[in-house]
């Protein structure tokens, strides 16, 4: 049977172009979820990414110190190693420095310790039978407007999750957080803020998680996510 | 994601001289500081003019270029051939992260009721300079020619959702334009985009 891929195509060029938005990107993954391995779901995918990869070339290139080069390559670490506890590190160099300064605006909001603690607690009232041990790598997310960190120990199962200043997800909606492994979304768990507010312990197995990812569901917690991240961090 | 899949076939034939993009992709996976060096060198100032086109402050911009490159460093393999080029990928990348930059802002300032505050904005509309293309080098002045071949209003539904990272919503709502409209006009847009584009494909 032939299929339909008028409004795919129609959708994926504009979310090539960084334009998809509201039920039209719930839409989308539906559409391509009901399609699966589709080839010509790709060929568009492809097609249109590709031209939307070009558009950039017409504007006046804008010279990059090459610092940054220099930067990058002093950054790298093997995967398997244990970022230093944010408690006592110093800033490498300036790309640490710059995500510091991110981490600090969540400091200066609430206080590492003081929301570390008040997860531990929650988690403890939850989870009176498990020992917990205080993670020693925090991560901040980045996206949508609000404030979300979360706390673990590569390597170990388990993390402490913790937000403020979140929007509302909606009426019948919550907050559903992924982890992307290999490319493709793991479910960690459902988040319903409270006042913007939500704490959560995570147990789960991150070993093998690149990026975590933030999306608004229904209260149901699909399986897999209908809607666009609004919240993603890099995993060490 | 593997970087074996070699499903896709680029589009254009204008190609970067030297080793193709993939091929130093999976040098960079191996630790190949020379191979990054050289991807740095090709794509660090069209992804720079990119972030700053959307952003509109230098420093930003400079962020935005040295996470995407960070990014292509530590985890080359999150690059998927059957998806497209590497180039599609890391302007892509780097896109989406400005356009997030510049949502947050626009976020951060709807919060603080402070709206009327916007930044200058930077006369560098590149469908600006179409007529003037012709001593460009040849990709820039071939996507230039491929914007300025554009009906206006294809054009300009373009130029707001990428060049400036308004997402349909708020083109639509900014312009007046059914919602519908705004997406077909951006599916003919790049439609008539591929086609020309298209026509240097051997």
């Amino acid at each position: 049977m032939t299929r339909d891929h008028g409004l795919i195509d129609e959708l994926l060029a504009v979310r090539s172009l960084g334009g998809l938005d509201g039920d039209d990107a719930a839409l989308l993954e539906r559409e391509l979820a009901a399609h699966g391995d589709c080839d010509e779901c790709l060929r568009l995918e492809v097609e249109h990414s590709e031209v939307a990869g070009m558009l950039a070339l017409a504007l006046d290139p804008r010279p990059v110190d090459e610092a940054i080069a220099d930067r990058i390559v002093a950054q790298r670490q093997p995967r398997t190693e244990q970022r230093p506890d944010r408690t006592d590190a110093a800033p490498a160099d300036e790309l640490s420095g710059r995500r510091d300064a991110r981490l600090g605006r969540w400091q200066a909001a609430f206080g590492i310790a003081a929301a570390v603690a008040l997860v531990l607690a929650f988690v403890l009232a939850t989870h009176p039978d498990e020992g917990v041990r205080v993670p020693g790598t925090i991560v901040a997310f980045e996206g949508a407007p609000g404030e979300l960190a979360m706390a673990y120990t590569p390597g170990e199962r388990g993390a402490l999750v913790w937000g403020a200043g979140l929007p509302d997800p909606g009426g019948g909606k919550v907050y559903e957080l992924w982890m992307i492994e290999d490319g493709n979304p793991v479910r960690g768990a459902c988040l319903a803020p409270t006042e913007g507010a939500v704490a959560a312990y995570l147990d789960a197995d991150l070993s093998s998680a690149e990026l975590m990812a933030v999306t608004v569901e229904s209260t149901d917690c699909p399986s897999a996510p209908t809607t666009d991240p609004i919240f993603t961090a890099e995993l060490a | 994601m593997t970087l074996g899949r070699t499903r896709h076939e680029p589009m254009s034939s204008a190609e970067p001289a030297g080793t193709p993009d993939e091929a130093l992709l999976l040098r960079v996976g191996a630790g190949d500081e020379g191979a990054f060096r050289e991807l740095f060198a090709r794509y660090a100032s069209v992804s720079h003019a990119l972030a700053f086109r959307l952003v509109r402050q230098a420093q930003v911009a400079e962020e935005i270029v040295q996470e995407a490159f960070l990014a292509v460093w530590r985890t080359p393999d999150r690059y998927d051939p059957a998806r497209g080029s590497v180039r599609s990928w890391l302007m892509g990348t780097v896109h989406h992260r400005a356009v997030d930059a510049v949502r947050r802002e626009q976020a951060q300032r709807r919060r603080s009721d402070q709206a009327a505050a916007l930044a200058p904005r930077v006369a560098d509309d590149p469908t600006d300079d179409v007529v003037s293309a012709l001593d460009l080098p040849g990709e820039r002045r071939l996507v230039q020619r491929a914007l300025a071949g554009l009906p206006e209003e294809q054009r300009d539904v373009i130029q707001r959702m990428y060049f400036d990272g308004m997402s349909q919503s708020q083109i639509a709502e900014r312009t007046g334009l059914p919602l519908g409209t705004v997406k077909s006009r951006t599916l003919l847009a790049m439609r008539r985009l591929r086609t020309h584009l298209g026509e240097v494909t051997p």
